[in-house]
């Protein structure tokens, strides 16, 4: 009744807000796409630095692959945001099952410190974690097996923020289910561990593949953990290029910085595919990848 | 409910079954050791001293503890910068709700469901970016002879080329632009949530829509507001990555202040106090924050419940 009535009355007068808001928003895309055009731009300039435009050339993507140490560091970068997004996302997917399914007295301080770490800022957990290592040293100096000290000290340091998130997430999306599944799984006599692995999971994968997707980019990003953990030669990429600031940089950062861009536009791609094929809503996808 | 009935019922599971938050143990143990302690230690050391080379030299000392270093902490050059740091900010965070509000209504109510998909992802795409590289872009954007500059002069916007870079304006652009998507997000999934049906009665019941847009869409998108104004204002008063790749000598943040004790001065205990008086001053305007909200809240409720007495 309301919508017959109210539609044509609408469509009568051109909407000025509706227009206004169109055009604002539009604005807002050009400038949050502003920077992004020029990355992608500049590396192909023909310049010795990044920053100045000087002609159209592809050498950059040559150097870039004779530059043992942005190799050096891109290829760290990747093994450390692997490895943290492993701890990230199994104590994340365990805390967010134990929220949603157990909770009880422990979930209140639970959360205190999830939020807490949460909103500390990033200067302060990377003194934290810098003054600890240093005090407790052994395998945060002298490593585990194939792995240095300074590696170790970047998984544990870089998963500590993105372990909360997906514990959230995870949370969240498993609250959205009744426990009844589970519990007709157990009263058919399915052991905890298979109750988990064939019911919980299923239900809870999109959330751990947003989760761990989001801790493999907050990884990969890190800067300010990084650079106060990291020792040298295990230094990753987003430190090389913060030093690399102080001084000119060269536009091989950029074309490293297109490859990586591609390679996140490819990755979130199929996310947001695989959560479609798992009868998401476009909506829903959103919303999970950005951990709402 | 459920869940106690069925354990009741089969004690031979109920026997397996371990305590309710053994799932969360690992996490626990991990935040236990890797963010309880470590910040601890801050606290601990904000109290001792560098010892000078006489007594060995090194970062910290802690064998006297005193109140020194807040006292450190408060000199002059360290409540300017912190000043800087509270009004980039709260301005950052302000001009993010601004920007991102209307983006989000527009995307939430006026786009065809069929697009929103599509442009939601697009706002993402620039968050997926590295932080860092998006900071360094702006660099180019705005450079005095760059495309940007040249172009507006060109068309006549501008008399003269762009001479942002390394000033406070630059350093406001970069964090807006580096903040936004964390304050669209949440606003956007608090607007879809909001039935359409409440904002037509409102409308049939006789308001305006400015009148719908103050009393039923803003209250109704209230957590996703302060949700926004959290993940925003956090991050970007402990940020010092943007300030100092855009704002040259103009971009010294707090953030980058302990960052300096800590990787050049070698004074943990500096540092120490002065991360600890970060945090106590970022708790501070959430609460100020916080107290203004609750206190706009009573007053627009008393204004009401006047109208309502008056129309009756």
């Amino acid at each position: 009744m309301t919508a017959t009535v109210a539609v044509p009355h609408r469509r009568r007068r051109p909407d000025g807000v509706r227009i206004a808001l169109t055009v604002f928003s539009t604005l807002v895309f050009v400038f949050l796409f502003l920077p992004i055009v020029f990355v992608i731009a500049h590396s192909f300039t023909d310049s010795n630095a990044w920053l100045v435009w000087d002609g159209f050339s592809t050498r950059w993507y040559g150097r870039l692959f004779d530059n043992e140490n942005l190799k050096q560091v891109i290829r760290n970068s990747l093994k450390v945001a692997f490895f943290s997004t492993i701890i990230a996302t199994v104590l994340g997917t365990l805390a967010g099952v134990a929220l949603a399914r157990r909770p009880g007295k422990w979930t209140t301080p639970f959360l205190v410190i999830v939020f807490l770490i949460l909103v500390t800022p990033e200067i302060v957990d990377a003194i934290g974690f810098l003054i600890w290592f240093v005090e407790i040293g052994s395998v945060f100096s002298d490593g585990i097996g194939p792995f240095t000290g300074g590696e170790v000290r970047l998984w544990v340091g870089q998963s500590l923020f993105s372990s909360a998130v997906v514990t959230l997430i995870v949370r969240a999306r498993l609250a959205g289910f009744d426990e009844s599944l589970e519990e007709a799984a157990a009263d058919l006599g399915a052991t905890p561990a298979r109750v988990f692995r064939q019911i919980t999971l299923p239900l809870i994968f999109p959330a751990v593949l947003a989760g761990a997707l989001l801790a493999f980019t907050f990884s990969l990003d890190n800067t300010i953990i990084a650079s106060f953990v990291s020792i040298s030669g295990s230094s990753t990429l987003p430190v090389y290029i913060f030093s690399s600031v102080r001084s000119v940089p060269k536009p091989d950062i950029g074309a490293a910085a297109t490859l990586m861009f591609a390679l996140t536009i490819v990755a979130l791609a199929l996310v947001a595919l695989v959560l479609r094929r798992s009868g998401e809503s476009t909506e829903q996808v959103a919303a999970t990848l950005t951990g709402g | 409910m459920t869940t106690a009935t069925v354990a009741a019922a089969s004690p031979t599971r109920r026997r397996r079954w371990v305590p309710r938050f053994a799932l969360s143990v690992p996490s626990w143990v991990w935040y236990l050791f890797f963010f309880v302690i470590p910040i601890g230690y801050i606290v601990f050391y904000s109290f001792g001293y560098k010892p000078g080379l006489l007594e060995g030299g090194g970062t910290i000392a802690t064998d006297k503890l005193s109140l020194a270093n807040y006292g450190d902490a408060f000199d002059e050059t360290f409540l300017t910068v912190f000043r800087r740091t509270l009004e980039v900010a709260v301005l950052g965070t302000l001009l993010c709700l601004l920007i991102a509000f209307p983006l989000s209504y527009w995307l939430a109510t006026k786009v065809a469901p069929k697009w929103r998909g599509l442009l939601l992802a697009l706002v993402i795409v620039p968050f997926w970016t590295s932080f860092l590289v998006r900071t360094l872009a702006w660099r180019i954007v705005l450079a005095q002879d760059g495309f940007l500059s040249n172009l507006l002069v060109d068309v006549g916007i501008r008399d003269s080329q762009l001479s942002l870079l390394d000033t406070r304006t630059a350093v406001q652009i970069g964090v807006v632009y580096n903040y936004l998507p964390l304050m669209i997000f949440p606003l956007f999934v608090a607007l879809d949530r909001l039935d359409p049906a409440l904002r037509e009665a409102s409308k049939d019941l006789g308001a305006g829509r400015l009148k719908t847009f103050t009393q039923v869409t803003v209250p109704l998108a209230m957590p996703g507001l302060v949700a926004g104004l959290l993940l925003v204002f956090i991050p970007l008063a402990g940020d010092y990555i943007t300030a100092s790749v855009l704002g040259g000598a103009a971009g010294n943040m707090a953030g980058a202040l302990v960052a300096t004790q800590f990787l050049q001065n070698q004074n943990w205990a500096l540092g120490s106090a002065m991360a600890i008086v970060l945090i106590g001053t970022i708790l501070v305007a959430l609460l100020v924050a916080a107290a203004l909200g609750l206190l706009g809240r009573t007053l627009i409720r008393r204004r009401r419940s006047v109208e309502v007495v008056v129309s009756t």
